[in-house]
């Protein structure tokens, strides 16, 4: 098990895919709150325009402004991130070459979950610190007391986007595995999370005046943007009760998680590697 | 006693969805210590058997055994090395950081890289990212990553694939030194010269039949009687008749014939009593490449 972890933590250490995408976190995160702190400055006086508030900016809230960076950008870089890891396996080849060593199926798998979950607590750390950093600087231009959320808080924003990461990243892994082809499965991951679940939920919050939208809540974007959007404050205005707890939320996805790398394991475990 | 077979199969067989019969009841032994070749034409199911011996696959029906082990179990595999159907690495790791993540796989000490890197030749370029290698590095690289593990058993499938004449001459050479002891070499190949120049025993594999099993030497054993003589069409009506039609036939205008060479004398003068004027007349031995065409049913030029 141990051995497993070591290989794949040694082979995505440097990885340009896991290197490119802390700089793209990074910049997005750098990105919103750069518009961001631009619009509060300078409100659109078009009607129908909301006003943000220059207060949503400041280090107190960067917990609930990072949520807009991670959902669904971040989301989305982690299904490309899954989808490469597991498909490139296959294009390149090295999956039969990681299989004839010694450990078992199930052992590589869980070994290269390990480290890509760990990935993804990677790229959290680096949502939250340059978003702190920041407020910090928007605070300090504005001339703002610099005051910070909570421990409790903050870490449980960070609970929650890792959470987003890893079962995104998780449906990235899985179509990697079932398709075997890395561009295939990312490209299937980004218009399924994007686009398919978009117009399914809409679907089925037409049908008989929402009769069915629990089956609707059981979708895994509905339950992300939940959970995000649980972390907003009063600063950022008014807001509609979300028909999803928070709670619920977290274990529908943590649900999400478990079946999609279980279902790739029970793939990666039964399927012949040609 | 240890056992004296490392690879068993029996009634190995590959069925893919399709319907497909890949790999059709094979019986295959390959004893320790010697080098094997498994031959056949492209698609004839050598690396599907492979890629059941390592545990890549699952056989439809039939079992292996494999250094003691049922195939792809890791006490098996922590026994074997292998390079299947070409190398498979990281392209942006260094030639020297993929056989350290192969190392941590197979929990072997990374010392053993700098040694097998060294054994392979390729230290000098060990450092270079594995996507920019030339095709016989890139199999060198692959050869590397299999003897790791010192294992018992090397298995190598096609292991001069897209190598130039040089490469292959040169990997030909490090097969032999790797082979050499007590290591048990199983290489699968289309080239019969390359069996022919390694190999201790062969298994003929043709449409997914193990078509014949024995040494080179016993292979190639099938003596004969190469006749050219004139009128050839009378010649080869009479040695029918002595022969039979089976062990008769007609090659670039001389008569090949399958019977003890001592019969030479006997032969030269039932053809000059009738008449039949003997130009050539000497004992042949036959190349791997005429019995492969013989046992594979493939015509030879096609």
């Amino acid at each position: 098990m141990i051995a497993t972890i070591k290989a794949e933590w040694r082979k995505n250490r440097f990885r340009p895919a896991f290197l490119v995408s802390s700089g793209l976190i990074a910049g997005i995160t750098v990105l919103i709150y750069g518009v961001s702190w631009y619009q509060a400055l300078h409100p659109s006086t078009r009607e129908g325009r909301g006003v943000l508030s220059i207060l949503t900016l400041y280090p107190d809230q960067f917990v609930n402004n990072v949520m807009g960076a991670g959902f669904p950008l971040g989301a989305a870089i982690a299904i490309v991130l899954g989808a490469l890891i597991a498909g490139s396996e296959y294009s390149w080849g090295t999956m039969k070459t990681t299989l004839t060593q010694g450990p078992g199926r199930l052992t590589t798998w869980f070994g290269r979950v390990v480290v890509f979950e760990a990935w993804m607590g990677i790229l959290t750390a680096i949502l939250f610190v340059v978003g702190a950093a920041s407020s910090v600087v928007v605070a300090s231009f504005q001339g703002h007391a610099i005051g910070w959320p909570t421990f409790v808080d903050i870490a449980k924003g960070f609970g929650a986007i890792w959470l987003v990461f890893a079962v995104n990243g998780a449906i990235g892994l899985a179509l990697g595995v079932l398709i075997r082809h890395s561009a295939a499965a990312l490209g299937v991951g980004l218009i399924y999370v994007l686009a398919v679940e978009v117009l399914l939920v809409r679907f089925i919050d037409s049908v008989s005046n929402g009769a069915y939208m629990w089956i609707g809540n059981l979708f895994v974007n509905q339950n992300t943007t939940a959970l995000t959007q649980s972390f907003r404050s009063a600063v950022f205005g008014p807001s509609v009760a979300p028909s999803i707890t928070a709670e619920r939320a977290v274990l529908v996805l943590f649900a999400y998680l478990a079946g999609l790398l279980i279902v790739a394991a029970a793939l990666l475990r039964q399927r012949d590697v040609t | 006693m240890e056992n004296t077979t490392i690879v068993e199969t029996h009634s190995l067989t590959k069925r893919y969805g399709s319907g497909v019969l890949a790999v059709n009841s094979v019986d295959m032994s390959v004893r320790r210590g010697e080098v094997y070749g498994f031959l056949g034409p492209n698609g004839a199911g050598k690396t599907t058997t492979l890629r059941m011996l390592v545990g890549l696959i699952r056989p439809t029906s039939g079992t292996a055994t494999v250094a003691g082990h049922a195939p792809g179990s890791p006490a098996g595999l922590a026994r074997i090395g292998s390079l299947i159907e070409g190398p498979g690495f990281y392209p942006y790791l260094s030639g020297r950081e993929n056989l350290k993540v192969v190392a941590d796989l197979a929990s072997v000490n990374r010392k053993r890289v700098d040694e097998v890197l060294d054994l392979v030749d390729m230290t000098s370029r060990a450092g270079r990212k594995f996507g920019t290698y030339s095709t016989g590095m890139k199999m060198r690289l692959g050869v590397a990553a299999a003897i790791l593990k010192d294992p018992e058993l090397l298995i190598l499938d096609e292991p001069t694939n897209g190598l130039d004449p040089q490469g292959m001459a040169e990997m030909r050479k490090l097969i032999r030194e790797i082979g050499q002891g007590d290591r048990t070499v199983l290489l699968s190949s289309h080239l019969l010269g390359e069996v022919e120049q390694i190999c201790d025993r062969v298994g003929v594999i043709s449409n997914g039949r193990l078509v014949k099993q024995s040494t080179v030497q016993d292979l190639l054993g099938e003596e004969g009687v190469l006749v050219r003589a004139q009128p050839a069409d009378a010649a080869e009506e009479m040695l029918t008749r002595m022969f039979g039609r089976e062990a008769v036939s007609r090659r670039d205008g001389a008569i090949h014939l399958k019977t003890d060479p001592g019969k030479s004398l006997e032969i030269n003068r039932q053809l000059t009593s009738a008449g039949i004027g003997v130009s050539e007349l000497r004992p042949f031995e036959r190349s791997l490449e005429e019995v492969f065409f013989q046992l594979t049913g493939e015509k030879q030029g096609s």
